[in-house]
């Protein structure tokens, strides 16, 4: 177990290295439009001799690998550089937003794992039910509608109509977080963010419990005369869960990385809407840092979930030495 | 517990819900209030005001200059002067008053006495020779030292061969004495900028990073709480502050995605102060009622969508073989229905433009360019009296822009309206660096630009664009005698001539079409029906010190 940790950690290494390597390339000359010295002067007049300077402070006179090395060995001693809009580092701004995506992504973590496996179980175990019908029905429409309008569309009914029709007196905050924890800032973001999955998780429960209902030793148990709700949550579950522990362990390492839409939608000062913020102001050092820090996450994440699955299911095992 | 009392339970909660419903509905109520009847003072006093703004870059005052940072900026700050929200006059503000010498080389500023920092201290003359010094060190990085490039000493201080403004002497601790490197008479609105207010040097000296979120000023609101980064800003009033006591408890900056969250929480009723999204103007004026004035909101005139500060215009490469012509720069300007793009692109937020300076600047003259209209007829008789009749012989000219920000569906109007007197031309666009190199290195024919007020002056839009030399003359206009002029009226104090002089200028320039102005930007922001007397000037700035908040 430990060998195949470590090998799960050294392969982590090139991946790492690879992404950082496609973002660098981008900052090749004549990649991308926009040039960066321009970017930092502002509205400073530029003389030869302040892009001079610039370009020895950032480096930029320098071939684009020797960049890429100081830019590694920036990461590596936990600098990533200095934002070019902001008067501030980029690993002050993440450190900032981290635990606020890390609130967001774990609270609809939770909805997923309410509302998700209570839906599939319902629908699985009543099939063809008229609650069937409806997580069948409702989980179709939720993973097609895009997240941004249905995000729009619960701001306009929770924030603004309910509000209009109540007076005044009833509503939900539709953009920022409040001061933690408000856990009333949540409700609309976290419920958007997990609407998606909320319905995969339903959907692979329902299938994962259907199946595992089908198998001969829950007929077994059945022919035993073991009560039903024993036979469902003490031995069909248990199995189908497997599938759908997985699933929502990789989706919490990309929440963790930041859901774009829906922070963008509500406001959340999150990883996610500050990368796209950077993006669209071309603050390069704020994106390839929220990146690497995304992709890190992602990583530890997967390798977490490895890790609880190799420990879960006693049926795999890795490295293939070890019959 | 059992399955009784459980229920118990519920019930209440579900009462008590409802009573704090019912009650939280109550105090919402409006009260009614006879229209046109001036509410007493007390009743104007208190409230916050919520004012959306998009995170700021800095709010420490050495680099302030987009409006977001201003805004927050001039709420917690005071310069030396400040300008009427509605005519860009000056007005005193630190500074009760001032006076120059005859030339306008030298000028003294007498403070007000006993005006306070948010830390309890007076501020002196001393902590304006600093907090400028401070713009101006290389070391600190400030973007908008050119403002202090008038000041003597400036120079030096960006070459590093000085640590202080020779030309900035503190007299005693109420007067600050400025010697310029060349007569300006209108440095007394370059003093009003924002960024050039007083900083206390030893809150900044103690932890220069958290002043920088945390700003100590000496305006009428101070920071109730380190800047919220992402989130929120609040100022509240400062009770020791030495002017008028501004109506609001404080402002709420919102910090919010994008103007379409925004203008959510405008209609949830949670901001007070937001811009109208694209495509919803019209229905918002019907709605919310438009101010008369363009910048003076009230319950019912809602809308503001006065003129801006700045405007877009056409460059002309004036020294091009076949535009160097002013009759040839005449002919296009007056080929262009600007009312039409207006109309087409811009939903009615830009207005046609008939000179170089907007509205709302002392000075600003009606259709001061006199090509500035559209005149089919005309057109084509300027292009014939250049020798170009029905365009019959003119080249095909380039019309450059920077692409990805809309300039392409602008100028594709222009193309038309230019083809239509005989002019055939081609569209180029290019990326926003290689652009301006591009207008830099004179290898263009027709271009695009838009010019923002630093300070609500005439000169401030004649003289970088029409001085020979100065960089952003970009349309490489030169006449001698209009050098002569913009430096002579620098030098004139007397405020009726000096802008006499620039209306002249305007004129001469405008005779020659040495640039083709086209619109004037328009606001479009509206307010929440709690908002009282709110100024939000042509500068783009709101006025929280007058503005009050119906309970």
């Amino acid at each position: 177990m430990l060998k195949y940790v470590f090998r799960r950690i050294l392969q982590m290494i090139p991946v790492f290295l690879g992404v950082t390597l496609i973002l660098f390339a981008l900052r090749i000359p004549g990649l991308l439009p926009g040039d960066p010295v321009q970017l930092i002067v502002g509205e400073r007049e530029l003389t030869p001799a302040l892009r001079a300077q610039i370009e020895e402070e950032h480096h930029l006179n320098e071939s684009v690998p020797v960049q890429y090395g100081y830019y590694i060995s920036g990461i590596l001693q936990g600098d990533l550089g200095r934002s070019l809009q902001k008067n501030r580092t980029v690993t002050d701004i993440l450190l900032d937003k981290f635990p606020n995506t890390a609130r967001l992504a774990v609270s609809a973590i939770l909805v997923e794992i309410i509302i998700g496996l209570l839906a599939g179980i319902i629908s699985a175990v009543k099939q063809y039910s008229f609650w069937d019908v409806v997580v069948t029905l409702s989980t179709s429409i939720l993973v097609s509608v895009p997240v941004f309008w249905l995000g729009m569309l619960l701001q306009m009914f929770f924030g603004i109509k309910i509000k209009q029709w109540t007076g005044g007196a009833f509503s939900l905050p539709m953009s920022g977080m409040g001061s933690p924890p408000d856990l009333v800032h949540l409700i609309l973001p976290s419920i958007t963010l997990a609407s998606v999955s909320t319905a995969y998780v339903a959907r692979i429960m329902r299938s994962q419990m259907l199946e595992a209902m089908g198998q001969d030793y829950i007929r077994t148990a059945m022919a035993k005369g073991l009560s039903e709700r024993v036979v469902v949550f003490k031995h069909a579950l248990k199995n189908a869960l497997i599938p759908v522990v997985t699933f929502i362990g990789i989706d919490l390492g990309a929440l963790m990385g930041g859901a774009i839409l829906t922070e963008s939608v509500f406001s959340w000062p999150g990883v996610g809407r500050e990368i796209y913020l950077a993006v669209m102001q071309r603050d390069w050092p704020v994106v390839m840092g929220g990146v690497v820090v995304v992709v890190l996450i992602v990583m530890f994440v997967n390798l977490l979930v490895d890790i609880s699955y190799a420990v879960l299911d006693p049926r795999i095992r890795y490295g293939g030495t070890t019959e | 517990m059992s399955e009784r009392f459980r229920k118990g339970l519920a019930l209440v909660l579900a009462l008590a819900l409802a009573a704090t419903m019912l009650a939280a509905g109550g105090c919402t109520t409006k009260t009614d209030e006879e229209p046109g009847e001036e509410p007493a003072v007390d009743e104007k006093v208190g409230g916050t005001f919520n004012f959306y703004i998009s995170e700021p870059a800095f709010i420490d005052p050495i680099n302030l200059q987009e409006s977001e940072g201003t805004q927050v900026g001039q709420s917690v700050f005071d310069s030396l002067v400040t300008f009427d929200p509605l005519t860009s006059e000056v007005k005193p503000a630190a500074a009760e008053s001032w006076e120059s010498n005859d030339d306008a080389t030298v000028w003294t500023f007498y403070l007000v006495q006993g005006a306070k920092f948010h830390n309890g201290r007076e501020v002196t003359a001393q902590d304006f020779k600093y907090a400028w010094e401070r713009i101006c060190t290389p070391a600190n990085k400030s973007e908008i030292a050119y403002h202090l490039g008038v000041v003597k000493g400036y120079d030096e201080m960006q070459a590093e061969t000085a640590t202080e403004l020779e030309g900035v002497k503190v007299v005693d601790d109420y007067t600050l004495e400025v010697t310029l490197n060349y007569a300006f008479a209108d440095f007394e609105y370059v003093v009003g900028h924002p960024a050039l207010a007083p900083v206390p040097a030893e809150a900044v000296d103690a932890d220069p990073a958290a002043f920088a979120d945390m700003p100590i000023g000496n305006g009428p609101f101070k920071m109730a709480e380190p800047w919220a980064h992402d989130q929120y800003i609040k100022v509240v009033k400062f009770d020791d502050y030495y002017g008028e006591e501004p109506y609001i408890d404080g402002v709420d900056f919102k910090i919010l995605s994008d103007q379409d969250a925004a203008f959510l929480e405008f209609q949830a009723g949670n901001v007070d102060f937001v811009p109208i999204p694209s495509g919803q103007i019209q229905a918002t004026v019907d709605e919310y009622g438009e101010s008369p004035d363009g910048y003076t909101v009230n319950p019912g005139e809602q809308v503001s969508l006065g003129e801006e500060l700045a405007i877009y215009y056409l460059l002309v490469n004036n020294e091009d073989e076949t535009l160097k012509d002013p009759a040839v720069r005449n002919a296009m300007s007056l080929a262009i229905d600007r009312q039409d793009i207006c109309d087409k692109v811009f939903e009615g937020t830009r207005v046609p433009a008939t000179g170089i300076v907007p509205p709302g600047i002392v000075g600003h003259t009606p259709d001061a360019f006199k090509s500035s209209k559209y005149d089919v007829e005309a057109a084509k008789a300027a292009l014939a009296e250049a020798g170009y009749p029905d365009g019959a012989g003119f080249p095909k000219i380039s019309l450059e822009y920077n692409s990805g920000s809309g300039h392409e569906d602008i100028l594709q109007l222009v193309q038309e309206d230019l083809k239509a007197i005989g002019i055939e031309s081609e569209l180029v666009g290019s990326e926003w660096a290689q652009y301006l190199d591009k207008l830099g290195a004179k290898d263009y024919q027709v271009g695009r630009l838009g010019w923002i007020a630093d300070y609500p002056i005439m000169d401030n839009f004649l003289y970088p664009l029409f001085k020979t030399g100065s960089t952003d003359n970009y349309a490489f206009y030169s006449n001698a005698d209009v050098d002569a002029k913009l430096d002579e009226a620098r030098m004139i104090v007397d405020d009726d001539e000096r802008v006499a002089q620039y209306q002249e200028i305007e004129k001469i320039v405008g005779d020659a079409s040495a640039v083709i102005p086209m619109f004037y930007y328009r606001h479009t922001r509206v307010a929440s029906d709690r908002v009282n007397e709110g100024i939000y000037s042509p500068n783009g700035l709101f006025t929280f010190e007058s503005v009050w908040l119906t309970k």
